[in-house]
């Protein structure tokens, strides 16, 4: 697992009224990434994978993770989604995070094709149990459905945002995970504010 | 009896996930007595108030570390020579060549595989069956 990197973009900031630079880092499957930059905001795609958003209030950081449990029962196949959660917290506590401090949002963990094993249900129920064991504060999030979803996170403030994909993207989404990681496709679908 | 079970392992770590993890390959390994610590403090406080044959040990933990609680066990004449496995990121190269200067017994980076538990183990207590 690797961190992401960030890249700047021209953005319009209707809450300002102005066009800003927004820089954004796009975390991909197996990436994490912390900051404590307020003009950040992360972005992933996720279809059965999940992301966890964690930050901590006070000290001012945050970080995302975008991980997918390899389908192997019991502790074998947990140990992925472990270490990539253990990743993220730890890089949180070495930029002054307090672990009692931390509050997660997870999203994720969708079914985008039937029939098969939900391996989504699966990601998705780890990272819960995760965060129950760990005594973490779930502060929401959205989990499990049958649509890809685009994330966006703020890790200073913890605002994050949720756009559905159209279910024939969700599909094209689905179908392409096992090729290179491609652009993110245009927004579609209904807006989610957390 | 099996090498296993009569070893009184303590695992430290903050994440209870992880502990959960490392006792259930212990468990599969034929370990029966395995206690747990929250960070380097509390480890230090059990091993010296019961006996310990191993210690599988984080590195980043709060309070006292994995680094800071070998330094420990290693300069404590009654525990000095518990064996102790310090548990590593992929990055963390430098901790353990830190952590061998303290004198660790065996690194297991993580993520890994009770097959990968057992060959660090049994590299420092021998066969386990």
């Amino acid at each position: 697992m690797s961190q992401a990197a960030t890249a700047s973009t021209p953005a319009w900031e209707p809450d300002r009224g102005i066009a800003v630079e927004l820089r954004k880092a796009h975390v991909i499957q197996g990436e994490f990434l912390v900051s404590d930059d307020p003009e950040l905001v992360m972005t992933t795609i996720l279809g059965s994978c999940v992301a966890a958003c964690m930050r901590d209030p006070v000290a001012g950081v945050g970080g995302m993770n975008h991980f997918l449990l390899p389908g192997v029962s019991g502790s074998e196949g947990l140990r992925y989604g472990v270490q990539s959660m253990e990743l993220l917290m730890n890089a949180l506590l070495r930029r002054g995070a307090r672990r009692e401090r931390l509050e997660v949002k997870l999203f994720g963990g969708g079914r985008l094709i039937t029939g098969l094993t939900d391996v989504g249900s699966q990601n998705a129920a780890f990272a819960e149990q995760f965060v129950r064991d760990e005594g973490l504060a779930h502060a929401g999030g959205s989990l499990r459905g049958d649509r890809a979803r685009r994330i966006q996170y703020w890790p200073v403030n913890g605002r994050a945002r949720q756009v559905f994909l159209a279910a024939a993207e969700s599909k094209v989404f689905a179908a392409d995970r096992r090729r290179p990681a491609a652009p993110p496709p245009e927004d579609s679908g209904a807006l989610e504010l957390f | 009896m099996p090498v296993a079970a009569s070893i009184h392992c303590l695992i430290v770590d903050d994440q209870q996930t992880i502990r959960s993890l490392v006792r259930s390959g212990l468990q599969e390994l034929g370990f029966r007595t395995t206690f747990e610590a929250n960070d380097g403090e509390e480890g230090l406080r059990q091993m010296l108030n019961r006996p310990i044959q191993l210690v599988i040990s984080d590195y980043n933990m709060p309070k006292l570390d994995g680094l800071g609680l070998l330094r420990a066990v290693r300069a404590h004449p009654p525990i000095q020579k518990t064996a102790f496995i310090m548990l590593t990121g992929r990055a963390d190269k430098d901790l353990v060549q830190r952590a061998v200067q303290f004198g660790v017994n065996n690194y297991l980076v993580k993520p890994f595989t009770v097959a990968t538990l057992r060959e660090k183990i049994e590299a420092v207590f021998g066969a386990l069956q």
